[in-house]
């Protein structure tokens, strides 16, 4: 434990939380320190370099836990990509089963790559970077909405009937959405660590981090993407939440949000009636209620409600029983299901590997879950705990809202799943936001295996 | 504070952390349990049925033979149907352009039309039904060559061919482009005929190809069960050829029947039906004229009178039309008389020319305005009388004529093994007036089928047995062994013995000398009745058109021993233009005596000559052509025949040719034409002419004056006239050509009775 002073001591960049983290370090000693002294003196390696984790000893302090779960996430995850794009690629990719998994296989390598060499980065030093990656997010983000809603430049931001989640630079192509998120987590993180003392306060407290997530939010909305709003708004409200937001300032900032929301529909009703009039229509009203009847009704949808994907969903879900058809064995990614490979992939592992393949799958992300809270409440200062909980709760909310559409749970929204979907940004940036979850381990107060 | 904050985080961290998962998943896991577990199955097989094609392995359908067993009436072989997968065409126009120019000759198709297929977008497009086995090597030559694996498929299939043409065709019907039977036999039969097809299950993806499942499944195709007819082809081509002849000689306007029944089993030997049409290519009307009048009618109005052709030609008026049976109805009247003893043969009635009935405001006619006189029970039915058959009908009363009626079967159908079969009108018990009775006691206002009337004659005939009609009297498995036979029991025994031998004795002396004389066949001891019937409903429609009548014959042989009843029938004679011959006698009568004569003979009814007969039977020419003229002659002679010779009549001359020819009939006493070396063509021939409607006299002087010889048929009644001849008048014919003269009396034994 007095390695553990001394290091963050001699952190020049974070000398004004210092005092803080030494608090907590010391409200943690009494249980850790024999164990930590013990190990301390085992590794005097740590002891010369103590922030700074060298390339060519990586493993070092890694939180082991952590890391089997996110490589057995990961494997699994590419194991079923392949599984469930290998039909869908055959007839889409030109007679080319591995398009997806080859794609998909290499963004993962480069991942953890990425995520190995990320987690000997010294996560403080985000707190320099917070904002530039929140302005970068955000420029990115009105790019979607400049280029998509505005200007309708295809070549740069593809349109999906009404919503442009996607972003083109050259040959890249990512959801910008996926940054921002991160960009959240970070710069949300840094405040809170910043004026822990002074959450409680409505301005500094509530308004101010709202404004930050709000200035997400309300651009992807702007992009009519539904669900990232979804994430991002629930995701900065929980952290606040943790940060020590008054509920009730939560509730009246939710409140005027709200009515804001509702005034930019309006006025973007008012300035383009007939644009306007559809987009609100299908992108906040009928849409949405289309769904909500499709999730109510999967079967018999009245009308002009297309619940082919929901369907086919629970087709292939209750093809699989207990035990499911066998791995690669599902019938129901032969083109039934549409882009099994991308949100609805946790219908395929259902399909082929069962409810007990479903249950392992879902435990695996709950010891994620547990895990990296777990690390997170055992940083070693504020921030690493807000970061640490951000990146855990970005990823368990997805993985349970994704679940949760995919078994009809609730109506449905485009989430991916993470470590399963196909996408390579939003692999990269997931397997990057691990390597910090892992960075934050290995100097938490976290018993190692 | 600070240590405060690090707590609550940790404990909101906690709960949030906690509550993603446990309730998170654990709705999920809810959710899972109910879709995997509870309506798992439901799922499953939800997801299956979309994604489990089967195909249909069509079973080869049965094959209808006639009552001989060996001739096939209709038969299915093995063709190909050729399918195009677009799909795997459409995006490469330059394969596509070479697809279309390489198929367009091999299947006579359009080049165009056949790159059109190929840029659909599917997977399954008919480009053509039921090529045979060359046409589809020849696709495939094609395809191998050009090295094209996907996009042009085979499937096996079966076309339906009925090798004797329109011989039947209302009978057996024809079959649709899935093979289902669509009308006839096979339609009736279709659960026989069809088999049951097999089936290949193949999983699929939602563009319908195949998937590299191996849950593939066949089930054999089973072939269909064979039919083996009562209906004889060569009795059946016979009533379809003399129809035809009636039709023309009478300018038949609405078709014609003809049912030829074994009195003992309702066995159908012959069922004929005109207009018909060839069930290898059913939607080409055959009858010239009406095929004219459809394309004189303007564009619009085509369509729908096409269909009209269609069902008209395809319809089967012996079991979906009705008539009124008219004077052939009295042979049922007069059994049910004697039947119930109201009558005897001994019974008389004075015939005034009409019968009064109660509240009628005058007598109903008699076809014989004059009246017939004094008749005995006999005579009533020979002359036709109708008021002799109203006075039965009042004796017999209401009730007892509407159950004999009933009995004899003209109230319900007759069950028939053939589809649209027609629902008969008639006055019920209840309802039925006297007027009703008397007009019914002669065959008017009583809607039955053709099939109705045979099948209660036949029941006349058979020592009064009423009999189920049918046409398929086996059904056979594909390997030939006997499924099932027809029950051939009588239904109910209608009349006695006693009284069928009385009818059937006073229709023989009927159709030797009474009023159907023109159905007499030298030798078969013919028992008949005409009928004359008036299609009064067609009439009331429009009263400005003259009457248009039903001339029906019906009849059975041998009358000592019942075998076959026949029934010929023709809807509405053109009196107009054929002469004024509208009646039974003189229009269905020589028909019926033509076919009688031919068929009986085919179907091994043994002629047995009177003595009178025999003197005027024809004879059989001897050989006589090659061999030196003394010995030609000389064996005529005794032969009982006579000679003339053309050519040279040198010694030793040799016969180069005789007329008639060794084997033809011709008179007892009739001559044989000699012809030997260096006779003059035209000498040797002469042209036939008309002999319609001359009596036997003129007829033989016609014909002694042209060269010819005559061999007469039908009436022997001096009154009878020639309705038939068996060469056209105007042929050029060799001297001493035998023709045949059907005779028949032009009588039109109806009355007009307009009764609502």
């Amino acid at each position: 434990m007095a390695e553990r002073r001394e290091r963050t001591r001699r952190d020049p960049g974070r000398r004004d939380t210092s005092r803080r983290t030494t608090a907590r370090g010391l409200s943690q000693t009494p249980r850790k320190a024999r164990e930590s002294a013990v190990q301390s003196r085992e590794q005097p390696v740590r002891r010369r370099r103590p922030v700074r984790t060298k390339l060519f000893s990586l493993g070092q302090g890694l939180d082991m836990p952590l890391f089997v779960f996110i490589m057995v996430l990961l494997a699994v995850g590419l194991v079923m990509l392949f599984s469930a794009s290998y039909a869908y690629s055959y007839y889409r990719q030109g007679g080319d089963s591995y398009y997806y998994i080859r794609r998909q296989g290499m963004f993962a390598l480069a991942g953890v790559a990425a995520m190995l060499l990320i987690s000997t980065f010294d996560y403080h030093r985000f707190h320099k970077l917070a904002y530039p990656i929140f302005v970068v997010a955000v420029v990115l983000l009105g790019a979607v909405f400049v280029f998509g809603q505005l200007l309708h430049v295809e070549s740069i931001a593809p349109s999906e009937g009404v919503a442009t989640r996607w972003l083109r630079l050259g040959p890249i192509q990512f959801q910008p959405s996926e940054a921002a998120k991160f960009a959240l987590i970070v710069v949300l993180a840094h405040y809170i660590s910043q004026h822990v003392e002074e959450m409680e306060g409505f301005v500094t407290g509530a308004l101010k981090p709202i404004l930050l997530v709000g200035a997400v939010a309300g651009l992807i909305v702007l992009e009519k993407h539904l669900s990232g709003t979804l994430i991002v708004g629930l995701l900065g409200v929980l952290m606040l939440f943790l940060g020590g937001t008054r509920v009730r300032h939560l509730l009246v900032l939710g409140i005027i949000a709200g009515i804001l929301l509702l005034a930019v529909l309006g006025i973007r009703n008012a300035l383009s009636p007939e644009e306007a009039g559809e987009a609100v229509e299908t992108a906040a009203g009928g849409y949405q209620m289309d769904r909500v009847i499709g999730w109510l009704h999967p079967f018999d949808p009245p009308e002009g409600v297309d619940t082919w994907q929901i369907r086919q969903s629970l087709y292939s879900i209750g093809s699989g029983g207990l035990l499911g058809v066998g791995l690669g064995q599902s019938r129901q990614k032969y083109l039934w299901l549409p882009e099994p490979q991308n949100d609805f992939i946790f219908a395929i592992v259902c399909e082929e590997l069962g409810l007990i393949g479903a249950l392992v799958v879902i435990i695996l992300f709950s010891l994620l879950i547990w895990r990296g809270m777990y690390i997170s409440l055992h940083a070693k200062d504020k921030f690493g705990t807000m970061l640490g909980l951000g990146i855990t709760l970005q990823v368990g909310i997805q993985a349970v809202l994704n679940i949760c559409v995919v078994t009809n749970t609730i109506p449905n929204t485009g989430i991916s799943l993470p470590f399963f979907s196909y996408g390579g940004t939003s692999l990269m940036i997931l397997l990057g936001e691990m390597g910090i979850l892992l960075n934050i381990s290995r100097s938490a107060n976290v018993e190692r295996t | 504070m600070a240590k405060g904050t690090t707590e609550r985080i940790s404990t909101k961290a906690k709960w949030i952390t906690g509550l993603l998962i446990f309730a998170g998943f654990g709705l999920v896991l809810v959710s899972l349990i109910r879709w995997q577990l509870v309506r798992g199955e439901e799922m499953e097989a939800r997801a299956l049925e979309q994604s489990l094609q089967s195909t249909t392995i069509s079973a080869m359908r049965g094959t209808i033979y006639d009552a001989t067993g060996t001739k096939i009436l209709a038969q299915s072989a093995s063709v190909w149907t050729i399918v195009l997968e677009p799909n795997y065409l459409n995006d490469d126009d330059a394969l596509r352009r070479k697809v279309a120019k390489g198929l367009a000759p091999i299947l006579d198709m359009d080049e165009e039309e056949i790159y059109e297929k190929t840029g659909e977008d599917s997977y399954f497009s008919y480009l053509k039904r039921r090529v045979e086995t060359d046409v589809r090597d020849a696709v495939n030559e094609f395809l191998t060559e050009n090295e094209i694996e996907s996009g042009v498929r085979f499937l096996p299939d079966y076309k339906r061919y009925y090798p004797y043409g329109t011989v039947a065709s209302n009978v057996l019907g024809f079959t649709g482009s899935d093979n289902q039977g669509l009308d006839g036999l096979e339609l009736y039969y279709e659960s026989e005929l069809r088999g049951t097809a097999g089936r290949l299950v193949a999983s699929k993806n939602a563009w319908g190809t195949d998937m590299p499942f191996e849950y593939e499944q066949y089930v054999g195709a089973e072939d269909g069960h064979s039919l083996v007819l009562t209906i004889d082809e060569t009795v059946q081509s016979i009533l379809e050829k003399h129809l035809a002849e009636g039709i023309e000689k009478y300018k038949v306007k609405n078709g014609a029947v003809a049912i030829m029944m074994e009195v003992d089993t309702g066995a159908i030997v012959g069922l004929a039906t005109k207009p018909n049409y060839d069930p290898n290519d059913p939607y080409t009307i055959l009858d010239a004229t009406v095929l004219a009048e459809i394309e004189a009618l303007p564009e619009e109005e085509r369509d729908a009178a096409t269909t009209n052709a269609w069902y008209k030609q395809w319809r089967n008026k012996a079991v979906s039309d009705t008539y009124y049976p008219g004077s052939v109805f009295k042979m049922i009247t007069g059994a049910m008389g004697l039947e119930e003893g109201v009558v005897t043969l001994d019974s008389t009635y004075t015939c005034t020319g009409g019968f009064q009935v109660e509240g009628e405001p005058e007598p109903l006619h008699c076809w014989k305005r004059e009246g017939h006189g004094l008749e005995d029970f006999s005579a009533g039915i020979y002359n036709s009388c109708n008021p002799w058959m109203m006075h039965l009908g009042s004796l017999l009363g209401v009730e007892t004529f509407c159950k004999y009626r009933d009995a004899f079967g003209f109230t319900q159908p007759t069950g028939i093994d053939l589809p649209g079969e027609a629902t008969n009108l008639y006055h019920d018990v209840e309802t039925m007036g006297a007027t009703d009775l008397a007009v019914e006691s002669f065959g008017q206002n009583l809607s039955i089928t053709p099939v109705q009337m045979v099948t209660a004659a036949s029941a006349i005939a058979n020592g009064g047995y009423l009999v189920q009609p049918h046409v398929v009297d086996r059904i056979l498995a594909p390997d030939g062994s006997i499924l099932k036979t027809t029950d051939t029991a009588p239904l109910r025994q209608v009349i006695s013995e006693e009284t069928s031998k009385a009818i059937t004795e006073i229709l023989r002396y009927n159709a030797e000398n009474g009023t159907a004389s023109g159905g007499y066949v030298a030798g078969y001891r013919i028992a008949g009745k005409t009928g004359t019937s008036e299609k009064v409903a067609k009439w009331n429609e429009d009263r400005s058109k003259p009457m248009e009548y039903i001339a029906s014959y019906c009849g059975f042989a041998p009358a000592d021993d019942p075998k076959y009843a026949l029934l010929v029938y023709f809807d509405e004679p053109d009196g107009s233009e054929n002469g004024g011959l509208t009646g039974g006698n003189a229009v269905a009568g020589p028909i019926f005596t033509q076919i009688m004569a031919e068929t009986l003979p085919y179907l091994g009814v043994e002629a047995r000559y009177t003595e009178e007969e025999y003197e005027e039977l024809d004879t059989v020419a001897p050989s006589v052509t090659g061999v030196p003229l003394e010995d030609a002659i000389a064996a005529l002679d005794e032969a009982g025949l006579d000679h003339s010779v053309i050519g040279s009549e040198a010694e030793g001359v040799i016969v180069s040719a005789q007329i008639p020819e060794s084997g033809s009939a011709l008179p007892r006493d009739g001559e044989v034409v000699l012809y030997t070396e260096g006779y003059a063509e035209d000498e040797a021939t002469t042209q036939v002419p008309d002999f319609s409607g001359l009596d036997l006299v003129n007829a033989s002087y016609l014909a002694s004056i042209n060269g010819l010889q005559i061999s007469v048929n039908g009436a022997d009644i001096s009154s009878a006239a020639v309705m038939l001849q068996n060469i056209k008048a105007g042929e050029t014919v060799q001297v001493g050509t035998v023709i045949s003269l059907t005779f028949a009396e032009n009588i039109n034994t109806e009355t007009f009775v307009p009764v609502g």
